[in-house]
């Protein structure tokens, strides 16, 4: 079954053609003008200016295939930025409409816990549901736990009170001033100094027994912590390394509780932050402390935000008949949260 | 006359150029946080002659100038503990502060009774300019005694001569500047400070607080929006200013729970997110203006609604925009220390 996937939730521009699981194409704006190298032909336009790039992203998406081919559309509903979120919706129902195909909704959130189990077009990895995961959402807009029960069937058990933890990262970068986003440069400076830590950041809420997390502490402690510091702001690397390792130990030692709270000892991990290789390799060693195991997304398109997710999710949703029954009532919804999962 | 465009990247060497021209006595039309000003060395007596005969200026009445900071402040004029806890608060701000003056400036731009006007705008530019000077300029606006303050360099030149055209040696042009005020000018050298022409912000409708814990913060925010809301039938605006961590998300989550909304999260990576008809924005990530375009934030500015804007800074492309459909608050928020935040509030 083949599904026509729009993701059009914050910055990026995303369309994806899925069969089953398997992802046949997957167009993201700003991916498609690097690997093309434009030249300028194509004007560098605004972040957020989805309107003005969804039929080109869609034309290259689509091109290897007719619309014929094409079972059903998938577009995601939230959460996201309102204004995109709708660009993404309208374009979904328009085609809906003009080719007669039925509509599914997905929430972006479901798109980055399926994330682990996507396969390219050959069908690889070939990994097998073992419900129920753990799952944990880690993104630059997200931080959540969810029990990923069965297919479609999550119950929310955490998540951040303030800012997200690729959020807390970037924002720590942009005050070394390293730019936004930042998360992989201080990963990279970190591996200079072997991710030690040198500063000791507080770790915010580990002492409270709830799933949740709150990074903006951590956030205000390192900004006076370097304007009161001035002679330390050289050791860049050195920061950067601590900084991270503050964020990603709070997240670990939360994963753990979750572990002991839950008993469940599978995780899935899925998000922009998975791309971060000390996260990977910390989540390694706490599923093997548990003798459980863990899953990220297998490609490195997969860990950022992108449609072939949302298609995967689609097919779930369409295997289940769980289509949208009146194309004219689907809206956008900007706070969605896993567990408010309506049709 | 050189006349020099202002654009993003260039402000470097326009500072560069126009430090030059002050330096030797020039006199430079430059865009500031209010209209163009007029600007030349305030301690170089030739300097000032050639800008009071350009101004048409009758002989004793006043000119401001800009300073650098607090300190060149207390270097000019005669400051008391008391003031400078006031002026502290309100600076950089769109404010003429009127002081008894140590004379260390022209005296043709004293009034009468030896008082000195002094700016401190929040104006990057003006600032690193006038830090590297060291020196006041004077800050009068670029426009003919007694005719109207200029908002864009081609206005201005309109309703000069030939000859007075002539005599400014620089122009620094930043296209049309937005349309505020000219300061609102305090006197700080009555027994009771007195406002002798109101600008775009109220003095006397500024409050501060003192908040010592997050929960003091959202209760302080609680009691501004009540006291705020129900008096005007026109949107409610937020906007608020101050560093990384100082707790402007703490702040409107207290709005938020004000009107029954407990789920707020920061926006940063999505830029707003809206709950009802509450709205949320961190501008944070906003690079560049094009990026308005596409918020749409027009359609929201609508009776009944709130918005509150993180990185208020940032508004500066939309302000125009929401000051004509909106009632806005400002709120500066200051770290003091580690358990103590200053809000000030701007309405």
């Amino acid at each position: 079954m083949k599904i026509l996937a729009i993701d059009t939730s914050a910055d990026e521009t995303s369309v994806a053609v899925v069969d089953g699981r398997r992802v046949l194409s997957n167009a993201i704006y700003s991916q498609i003008l690097i690997h093309k190298n434009w030249g300028g032909i194509y004007p560098s336009l605004a972040k957020r200016a989805h309107e003005e790039k969804i039929d080109y992203v869609i034309e290259e998406a689509v091109k290897k295939f007719s619309i014929d081919e094409i079972d059903a559309i998938a577009v995601t509903k939230g959460p996201g930025l309102a204004v995109a979120l709708e660009v993404g919706i309208k374009k979904a129902k328009e085609l809906a409409k003009k080719f007669n195909k039925k509509l599914i909704s997905v929430n972006h959130l479901e798109g980055h816990i399926y994330s682990p189990f996507v396969q390219n077009s050959q069908g690889n990895p070939d990994r097998q549901f073992t419900f129920p995961y753990l799952a944990l959402v880690i993104s630059g807009g997200h931080t959540e736990f969810a029990i990923f029960k069965n297919h479609l069937q999550y119950e929310v058990i955490g998540s951040t009170l303030d800012d997200a933890a690729g959020e807390a990262l970037d924002k720590a970068a942009k005050l070394l001033g390293l730019g936004y986003p930042g998360g992989p440069v201080l990963e990279r400076l970190a591996e200079q100094v072997d991710n030690g830590d040198f500063y000791h950041f507080p770790r915010p809420m580990l002492k409270s027994n709830d799933l949740n997390f709150s990074f903006s502490g951590l956030k205000t402690s390192f900004f006076y912590f370097l304007k009161n510091h001035p002679e330390v702001t050289g050791n860049i690397a050195k920061l950067a390394s601590s900084f991270q390792e503050a964020v990603l130990e709070t997240v670990m030692r939360k994963t753990e509780k979750a572990i002991n709270q839950t008993g469940i000892n599978r995780l899935v991990i899925g998000g922009g932050v998975t791309a971060n290789r000390r996260l990977r390799l910390l989540s390694r060693r706490l599923a093997k402390k548990y003798h459980g195991s863990v899953l990220f997304p297998p490609y490195k398109y997969l860990t950022g935000d992108n449609a072939a997710m949302i298609g995967v999710v689609g097919y779930y949703k369409a295997v289940k008949n769980l289509y949208i029954k009146e194309i004219y009532d689907l809206d956008r919804a900007p706070r969605l949260d896993l567990s408010s999962l309506d049709f | 006359m050189i006349k020099l465009k202002l654009v993003e990247n260039n402000s470097k060497e326009i500072l560069k150029e126009t430090l030059k021209v002050l330096r030797r006595g020039g006199m430079v039309v430059f865009p500031t946080d209010t209209v163009y000003g007029l600007l030349v060395d305030a301690t170089d007596k030739k300097a000032v002659d050639k800008l009071i005969g350009f101004k048409n200026r009758p002989a004793g009445k006043p000119v401001s100038v800009f300073v650098s900071g607090l300190d060149m402040m207390k270097k000019l004029a005669l400051l008391s503990k008391n003031q400078e806890k006031i002026l502290e608060e309100i600076l950089p701000g769109p404010y003429t502060v009127i002081l008894k003056s140590k004379h260390l400036v022209d005296p043709a731009i004293e009034s009468e009774k030896g008082t000195l006007g002094l700016r401190l705008p929040k104006n990057k530019n003006v600032e690193t300019l006038i830090k590297s000077f060291a020196k006041p300029v004077t800050a009068t606006s670029a426009n003919l005694s007694s005719q109207a303050p200029h908002y864009s360099v081609e206005t201005m030149l309109s309703t000069l001569s030939g000859k007075k055209q002539q005599s400014v040696d620089l122009i620094v042009d930043a296209g049309v500047l937005p349309r505020n005020k000219p300061s609102t000018v305090i006197d700080f050298t009555q027994p009771e400070v007195k406002v002798l022409r109101q600008g775009d912000v109220n003095f006397f409708n500024s409050k501060a607080y003192l908040s010592t814990s997050p929960k003091k913060t959202k209760d302080i925010a609680k009691k501004i929006f009540e006291e705020q809301s129900g008096y005007s039938d026109k949107p409610l605006v937020f906007i608020i200013e101050g560093e990384l961590g100082v707790g402007k998300t703490v702040f409107i989550k207290g709005i938020g729970e004000r009107l029954g909304i407990n789920n707020i999260i920061s926006p940063t990576f999505v830029i707003y997110y809206e709950y009802g008809n509450f709205y949320h924005f961190d501008l944070y990530q906003i690079e560049e203006k094009e990026e308005f375009k596409h918020l749409g934030i027009g359609k929201f500015l609508k009776p009944g609604n709130t918005l509150c804007f993180e990185w208020g800074e940032k508004t500066g492309d939309i302000y125009d925009l929401i000051k004509s459909k909106a009632k806005i608050i400002y709120v500066k928020m200051k770290y003091i220390n580690e358990g103590k935040r200053e809000i000030v509030i701007n309405f």
